[in-house]
């Protein structure tokens, strides 16, 4: 049986170290690739050429809901994406504020309400989510062990940090153990995985962004709504 | 690694992977999560409803995971689990060929769509390129790179049918509009240099003369080259670099020596981006003049007072198709939009349009892959429904891949609709003064050009083919198109074939009064059809014109022991020279039932 002080302790630290050396890697093999150059006059519409940092509009895309169709006419779904990521995050940040905060001490209620309410509302998009994956015929022909395995791991994940939020050992210690075991593997898993898509979201939008701002593409003219 | 045998061409298409990527593909490669959002972004999903090998990701995924088992870490190690798969057969490269070229359009819908940014059209070039650097392309890609490679443009078009095509342009508008409209042909230092699409010196001279026309009138200083006129680029559809930069220095070079001031391209989305965006990149080539879309020029002698145009002209209901070249790769949404306001009375938004518009379904070079014909057709249901709910009776677009593949679906989904460019679209309202031939002045809006065929009297309907049943079978569609529309306008009914087997087909089937063949044809070829129809005691009295570029091969025909065909032409044909030969054969065989 694995020691709770060990978990948060020792195995947190040591798997934090390795995704970060892992990543660290990571990045030194992205940025070994060549970058393109693009020698073209920038193209487009006026309005479209003022706005030169169209990385940055390219960055904050995923928070514009209505820049593109594909999450504009699939609100619901882009809500689900959104609380999701909001659950991670939160999750994550649970895992930090116990091992290098609060240690044995019980979280505020507050704070242990905020976290349980964002990653339990993660939770039931993790279940839906899991649900979507196996269901529909699109995300099924595409999804990979890694995209399930991934998805099970964070969702059951969220389950152990809802109960681990108030940071409460009167009643035992296995869900804060559970949670903390799991947040280790999740740390030196997600270099590994699909989960590791947030290190290449930086390049990816960048590039894009610097390719369709300087051709006038980005941002994308919005009058182009559908009909109805 | 596995110790199963690899095929030659399998390793080298996984040794030049290797060269190709770059930071922009790599992060493209790897950041994918399966969302799914830019799913339904894609006609071809949208017209395949249950089949998710459409899927973009799905797409993605075939070149993605020979990504990951060769060059990315956790796809080496432990591949199945995140389904990295390596290459072995050239059956395999068959099947991923299958993919790139036939199920995408590479129009970057999926790409704008991405909440990650994972550029597919991108990395989908990259694979077709790898598959030519290894000889595997449809038939079609590699005859048209072989001409744009050796000739110097994409159709084959030699200098001298292309000179020839200027001076007989430019002589009917000299004689209709005076002196200043004649086309100069490799002036120096002008301030203005116009390159084409051979589309239209070979299918659609109407376009180059109608530009023509633009720029006399406005008293442009203006010319085209003699050579390197070519601004479309196979480079772009093929994935080949070195084709792409080879075209695309060939007319960069031919401006810098004429000394021009600015590169004009005409209303063409794949050339407009090759030779304006991605040219200069292959060509690794910096240029020290403008270039510009003939949009844009247009507007401008229009904002200049150089031209005048008279709107009411064009009066009948018109919507737009934003070429994916021109929107999502050059975002130019609204230029064409501004002219169409100035060109003409009744213009109507298609939805979704600008950037979110869908493909004609013929880009990518989809329309010189004639063994995909069939998906391609399927897949424009999309776009052909956005067509009718617009009500219009043009259907206008700045590109001439666009003009055959809407052509194509337009009469496929029995569109009431024409398709015209903005250059038409201009002549047609343009307002021009008599020359002084005329005696007497006229009012300027009693002469306004009226946007004709160069009617002959060889050419001038007299009902012959009228219920004429005219099977044509070539694989290039462009030539299909421009036969049918020619053959259709004289009342003939036409049947279309793309390849050997189903020119057989139909020859059965309908039992026409009269066949074109082409003789180098996917399946059956035409010599084999042709002796095929001769051994058929059916059909063996259709009579046959055998219409090719390849004149070499004529004597493959006259080998066999059968009768020969009625007719020969050479291709590029015109539209004279077609129902000349056409009248002739039918005309013959009629004289011979009655003897």
């Amino acid at each position: 049986m694995i020691d709770l002080s060990f978990a948060k302790g020792i195995m947190h630290d040591a798997a934090l170290a390795i995704m970060i050396t892992v990543y660290i890697i990571r990045l030194v093999w992205l940025m070994r690739f060549k970058a393109g150059r693009e020698r073209q006059a920038p193209t487009g519409s006026g309005k479209a050429n003022a706005v030169r940092k169209n990385y940055i509009y390219s960055w904050g895309n995923i928070a514009m809901p209505w820049a593109m169709e594909s999450t504009r006419t699939k609100l619901l779904l882009y809500m689900q994406f959104a609380i999701f990521h909001l659950g991670v995050v939160a999750a994550i940040a649970l895992l930090f504020t116990i091992a290098w905060g609060y240690g044995d001490s019980p979280l505020p209620k507050s704070l242990a309400l905020l976290f349980r309410a964002s990653i339990g509302a993660a939770f039931i998009i993790g279940v839906m989510r899991i649900i979507r994956r196996v269901s529909s015929r699109y995300i099924r022909a595409i999804s990979s062990p890694d995209d399930h395995f991934s998805l099970w791991l964070l969702t059951i994940w969220f389950a152990f940090a809802y109960l681990a939020a108030p940071n409460d050992t009167m009643g035992g210690t296995w869900h804060l153990t559970a949670f903390f075991v799991m947040g280790s593997f999740f740390l030196v898993y997600v270099p590994f995985s699909k989960i590791s898509h947030y290190l290449y979201y930086p390049f990816t939008r960048y590039y894009l962004g610097k390719t369709l701002g300087r051709r006038g593409v980005y941002p994308i003219n919005t009058i182009s709504r559908t009909a109805d | 690694m596995s110790s199963k045998t690899r095929s030659y061409k399998a390793q080298k298409v996984i040794e030049r992977m290797g060269r190709k990527l770059n930071r922009q593909i790599v992060g493209s490669l790897t950041a994918c999560v399966h969302c799914g959002n830019c799913i339904e972004s894609c006609h071809y999903v949208l017209a395949n409803p249950d089949d998710p090998t459409y899927a973009p990701p799905f797409k993605a995924d075939k070149i993605r995971t020979l990504f990951k088992r060769h060059y990315d870490w956790t796809g080496r190690v432990v591949p199945w689990w995140v389904k990295a798969k390596s290459l072995y057969t050239d059956r395999e490269l068959e099947e991923l060929k299958d993919v790139v070229f036939g199920k995408c359009t590479n129009c970057r819908r999926c790409t704008i769509n991405c909440p990650m940014g994972v550029d597919m059209a991108t990395f989908n070039r990259m694979a077709r390129g790898l598959l030519v650097s290894v000889g595997v392309m449809p038939e079609g890609v590699a005859v048209v790179s072989k001409d744009q490679w050796e000739i110097g443009n994409q159709m084959g078009v030699l200098k001298e049918d292309y000179i020839d095509t200027l001076e007989w342009l430019s002589e009917e508008l000299e004689i209709e509009y005076g002196p200043n409209f004649v086309i100069p042909i490799d002036k120096q230092n002008a301030d203005m240099v116009y390159s084409i699409n051979p589309r239209e010196v070979k299918y659609d001279p109407r376009t180059i003369s109608d530009a023509a026309m633009i720029f006399g009138a406005a008293g442009a200083d203006w010319t085209m080259p003699s050579e390197g006129w070519d601004m479309t680029n196979f480079g772009l559809f093929s994935g080949d670099d070195d084709l792409g930069g080879a075209v695309a220095r060939r007319l960069y070079e031919k401006v810098e020596e004429l000394e021009g001031g600015k590169l004009v391209i005409s209303e063409c989305g794949h050339g407009y981006r090759s030779t304006r965006c991605e040219g200069q990149n292959w060509a690794q080539m910096d240029i020290n003049f403008e270039m510009e879309s003939m949009v844009e020029t247009m507007l401008r002698f229009i904002y200049s007072e150089k031209i005048k145009i008279d709107k009411t002209k064009n009066a009948e209901p018109v919507t737009f198709h934003d070429s994916c070249n021109y929107a999502r790769s050059c975002g130019m949404t609204e230029e064409p939009r501004e002219l169409l306001n100035l060109l003409c009375t009744d213009f109507r938004e298609m939805y979704p349009n600008r950037a979110e518009n869908y493909c004609c379904t013929g880009g990518g070079g989809a329309m010189s892959m004639s063994e995909y014909t069939p998906q391609r057709l399927k897949s424009a249901k999309v776009k052909a429904d956005q067509l009718r709910a617009t009500g219009a009776k043009y259907v206008v677009t700045t590109c001439h891949n666009c003009v055959d593949g809407l052509t194509d679906l337009i009469k496929h989904y029995q569109l009431d609709m024409k398709v015209i460019q903005l250059v038409n679209l201009a002549a047609n309202a343009l307002v021009i003064e008599k020359p002084a031939k005329v005696a007497e002045p006229v009012a300027a809006e009693n002469v306004a050009v009226a946007v004709s065929s160069v009617d002959t009297p060889a050419i001038s309907s007299d009902g012959f083919l009228e219920g004429r049943r005219i099977l044509i079978a070539d694989d290039e569609p462009d030539f299909v198109t421009f036969v049918a529309a020619v053959l259709e306008d004289h009342g003939a009914t036409v049947i279309e074939a793309y390849d050997g087997d189903q020119a057989m087909e139909l020859a059965r089937k309908h039992k026409p009064d009269m066949m074109t063949l082409d003789i180098t044809m996917p399946g059956k070829s035409g010599v084999e059809v042709f002796e095929l129809l001769r051994s058929d005691p059916e059909l063996k009295r259709i009579p046959v014109c055998v219409i090719t570029g390849q004149p070499e091969l004529r004597k493959l025909i006259y080998e066999r022991t059968v009768l020969p065909p009625e007719g020969y032409v050479d291709k590029p044909i015109d539209e004279e020279s077609l129902l000349v030969n056409i009248r002739k054969i039918l005309r013959s065989k009629e004289e011979a039932k009655k003897e």
